[in-house]
């Protein structure tokens, strides 16, 4: 069981202050959708708008269709996990899971049933008698998903529920949401900052910079063809290369730079015409060392400054003539012993694996 | 040199009650130490019946102290039941006003315990006795000028303050994000209320409960107006020190102190009680999760010597010390409350006697030979006196 959900032209305020603006987005049955975004951009506003906490200022949340203004969350078939999840400290940890039920009047009985079902589900059978503060991290998180599920919504909104845990048990957690997901099927909408969390787990993103929307599309979709600088610098890494367009040749645009011309791919939606301001962005993997037999349609001479070493992949930090810095990012595999510090190579990458994109603000890092 | 300090400051702190209690035990009808009479428990029970035939009341015949203890016992329970949710209530309203208002409604909040106490009775009495005179005869006019509904009235004024401000200390730290999270999960909220905040508060609700018992129990200023024609126990114990004080009231303090001891043992034995079993379930918890026995290591507890060890060795070496010299002097028992009685009123018949025999007759009352009130003689009709005033113009 689960539904679409639906926010039409939703702008919240506080005062003059616009949280969102004018989102629209269409979230299908089943889906599991991330809502990505720097920290204050307004991903819990949204939340709570389609959870019922916060009326939005204008526009509709629509939940199978049908206009949810004026219903209360205790109303709605949606489920919200919590930034701090927000379990209740004076119960046990079975008590927790049916707490949804036992508002509703479920009796006992039916109630210890359904949590030792979905303590299981959560892999803690057996650990229902424990008050909350007796479980770790990840058993909490686990936990309040279950209390979530008990609802059985037809949503589940869950609010960067992973933020709190260690990086490995947050890998862990990845995966598991992703088939606790698959085994209820329902709706999950998720809320997180970390991109790698969006588009590890996500059927669909949605990219949000200062309470509107940038971007809707799937995982690859966004991070291979973004729509705007700031998607291209905050999904995954990008250089930018700032500079003019200079020609036009069908899908493809020139760029010139303070460094030389380079071709990129132009987006069909941002489209551009000669003398636009505009940036191209190649990705830290896209840049090669070439070899012999390689032939790359863009080159960039680049002077190697620093060097890191990330475990499967080398990063070199390197300059262009006009001080502009570009890192780029070789497998461990290949070797590199004659790259140096101050050592002065050629770059090349592919015009199909560049962006070009019409001039405007980055994500700041 | 800190010991000593510290010794100075509880016997400043105690002093009093200790000499207190012990004045209790003394069958001398003054309470006093240094002229022992006899070692009694007089003072808890009948009292006495004084050689001049007057009853000096002990705790257990006191009708008018019973009276009052059972009027303040009424009066804590009214007191209770309303400052703890008005109290209650009040606070969880600051949580929900706005911020600019926030300021305004606490200071208005706390207003209550700034007022002199002689105030807040006062002004219930008038105002009630208003709202009486309105009523006519019925209902309304009876509980305006009943001293016992006056006084809760009146006390809950400022205690349920009280409350107020220990409600907003717990709620501070409540995480509002629960009330959601119950809302979310379908409950309504009365649910929330009943499910969430309340059992949140519930030590709050105690700790409000015994305060707000307490403050009223012992309340005197406010009472004082609000009670009418009734009594409370400290309305009673202010005018028997008025006509002077007895042993008794040494007695009742005293059996109030243990009361009050008893009770904080009691709360400090289940309270370390529940400590240490939530202590055992976390410690089991640690166990459990550490799989290996590094850390399952039994510890044996020693003997260790209490802390107070001084202050219990005191209190003992005085208490033997006491006891030997009142068995030594055969200072305990009827026999010698009998001995002090008989030597009492024999030395009473001999003032009388003495006095009768020193009466004076009517003519030397009323000045006599002695002169007396003569010298003061008719001032008025002496008409020499006012010769030289000239009069009114
Ligand atoms: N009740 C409120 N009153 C006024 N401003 C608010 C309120 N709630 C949120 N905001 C503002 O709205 C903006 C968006 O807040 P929101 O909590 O949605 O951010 P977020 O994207 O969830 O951030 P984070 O990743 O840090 O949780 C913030 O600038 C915040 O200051
Ligand atoms: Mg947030």
């Amino acid at each position: 069981m689960s539904a679409d959900v639906e926010l039409s032209d939703v702008s919240v305020t506080f005062g003059s202050f616009y949280a969102a603006k004018n989102v629209n987005v269409k979230v299908n049955g089943g889906e599991f959708f991330s809502f990505l975004g720097p920290s204050g951009c307004g991903k819990t506003t949204l939340l709570r708008a389609i959870s019922g906490f916060q009326e939005p200022s204008e526009g509709k949340v629509l939940i199978d269709n049908k206009d949810m203004s004026g219903i209360g969350p205790n109303k709605r078939p949606t489920a919200l996990i919590f930034q701090n999840l927000a379990l209740f400290p004076l119960m046990s940890v079975s008590e927790n899971i049916a707490f949804s039920l036992e508002v509703r009047g479920v009796s006992k009985e039916e109630r210890k049933k359904r949590a030792d079902e979905l303590l299981e589900l959560i892999a803690l059978e057996g650990q229902g008698e424990k008050k909350v503060h007796q479980l770790s991290g990840g058993q909490k998180q686990r936990v309040a998903i279950a209390r979530a599920l008990a609802v059985e919504p037809k949503v589940l909104l869950l609010d960067e529920p992973l933020s709190a845990l260690d990086l490995k048990l947050r890998q862990r957690m990845r995966t598991e949401l992703r088939e606790i997901q698959k085994r209820v099927n329902i709706t999950f909408i998720y809320i997180t900052h970390d991109q790698g969390e969006a588009l590890t787990m996500s059927d669909r993103i949605a990219v949000m910079n200062e309470g509107e929307l940038e971007q809707i599309g799937k995982c690859d979709e966004v991070y291979n063809n973004p729509l705007t600088p700031f998607v291209a610098t905050f999904v995954g890494e990008n250089n930018p290369l700032y500079g003019k367009v200079t020609g036009i040749k069908g899908d493809k645009a020139q760029i010139e730079t303070a460094d030389g011309q380079y071709l990129a791919m132009m987006n069909e939606t941002k489209k551009l015409n000669i003398g636009d301001e505009s940036i191209a962005f190649v990705r830290p993997e896209s840049l090669f060392i070439p070899r012999d037999d390689d032939s790359f349609d863009n080159k960039i001479d680049v002077n190697i400054e620093s060097f890191e070493f990330e475990g499967n992949l080398k990063n070199f930090y390197a300059r262009l003539q006009s001080g502009a810095k570009i890192k780029f990012s070789v497998p461990n595999a290949i070797d590199t012993s004659s790259i140096s510090s101050g050592s002065s190579i050629a770059l090349g990458f592919d015009s199909s694996k560049s962006v070009i994109l019409p001039k405007a603000s980055l994500a700041i890092d | 040199m800190m010991g000593i300090y510290i010794f100075i400051f509880f016997a400043y702190l105690f002093g009093p009650l200790i000499i207190m209690s012990i004045t209790a035990f003394n069958s001398a009808e003054f309470p006093s130490i240094a002229p022992w009479e006899c070692f009694s428990f007089r003072w808890f029970n009948e009292g006495k019946i004084a050689y001049d035939g007057q009853h000096l009341a002990g705790l257990l015949s006191d009708w008018r102290l019973h009276d009052g203890i059972i009027s303040s016992l009424i009066i804590g329970a009214g007191v209770v039941t309303l400052s703890v949710p008005i109290g209650m209530a009040a606070a969880i309203v600051l949580t929900q006003v706005r911020s600019q208002l926030r300021d305004i409604y606490y200071s208005i909040s706390i207003m209550p315990v700034l007022f002199p106490g002689v105030i807040i009775g006062i002004s219930t009495v008038v105002l009630w006795d208003r709202i009486a005179g309105l009523g006519g005869e019925g209902f309304i006019s009876d509980i305006g000028r009943n001293g016992i509904f006056l006084t809760i009235l009146a006390q809950t004024c400022f205690i349920s303050t009280y409350c107020f401000l220990i409600f907003v200390a717990r709620l501070q730290r409540f995480d509002q994000t629960q009330e959601e999270a119950a809302l979310d999960l379908g409950a309504s909220q009365t649910q929330v209320f009943f499910k969430i905040l309340v059992p949140y508060l519930s030590p709050a609700i105690a700790s409000a409960a015994v305060i707000a018992f307490l403050f009223s129990f012992e309340n005197y200023n406010t009472t004082v107006f609000s009670i009418l024609s009734d009594q409370t126990l400290t309305t009673v114990i202010a005018s028997k020190v008025r006509l002077g004080i007895s042993p008794a009231l040494s007695a009742l303090a005293l059996t109030i102190i243990a009361l009050t001891i008893i009770a904080a043992v009691t709360y400090e034995v289940l309270r370390r009680r529940a400590e240490k079993r939530y202590a055992e379930s976390q410690e089991r918890f640690v166990k459990e999760k550490a799989a290996d026995n590094r850390i399952n290591k039994k510890y044996k507890a020693g003997f260790k010597i209490p802390k107070g060890i001084t202050a219990i060795l005191l209190i003992v070496v005085f208490a033997t010390y006491g006891a030997t010299q009142i068995v030594k002097n055969d200072l305990y028992g009827q026999s010698c409350i009998d001995a002090a009685d008989k030597e009492k009123k024999s030395k009473f018949l001999e003032q009388l006697q003495t006095l009768e025999s020193n009466e004076l007759t009517d003519e030397e009352l009323s000045g006599g030979s002695l002169g007396g009130n003569q010298d003061y003689g008719d001032i008025f009709g002496d008409p020499s006196l006012f010769q030289d005033f000239g009069g009114f113009d």
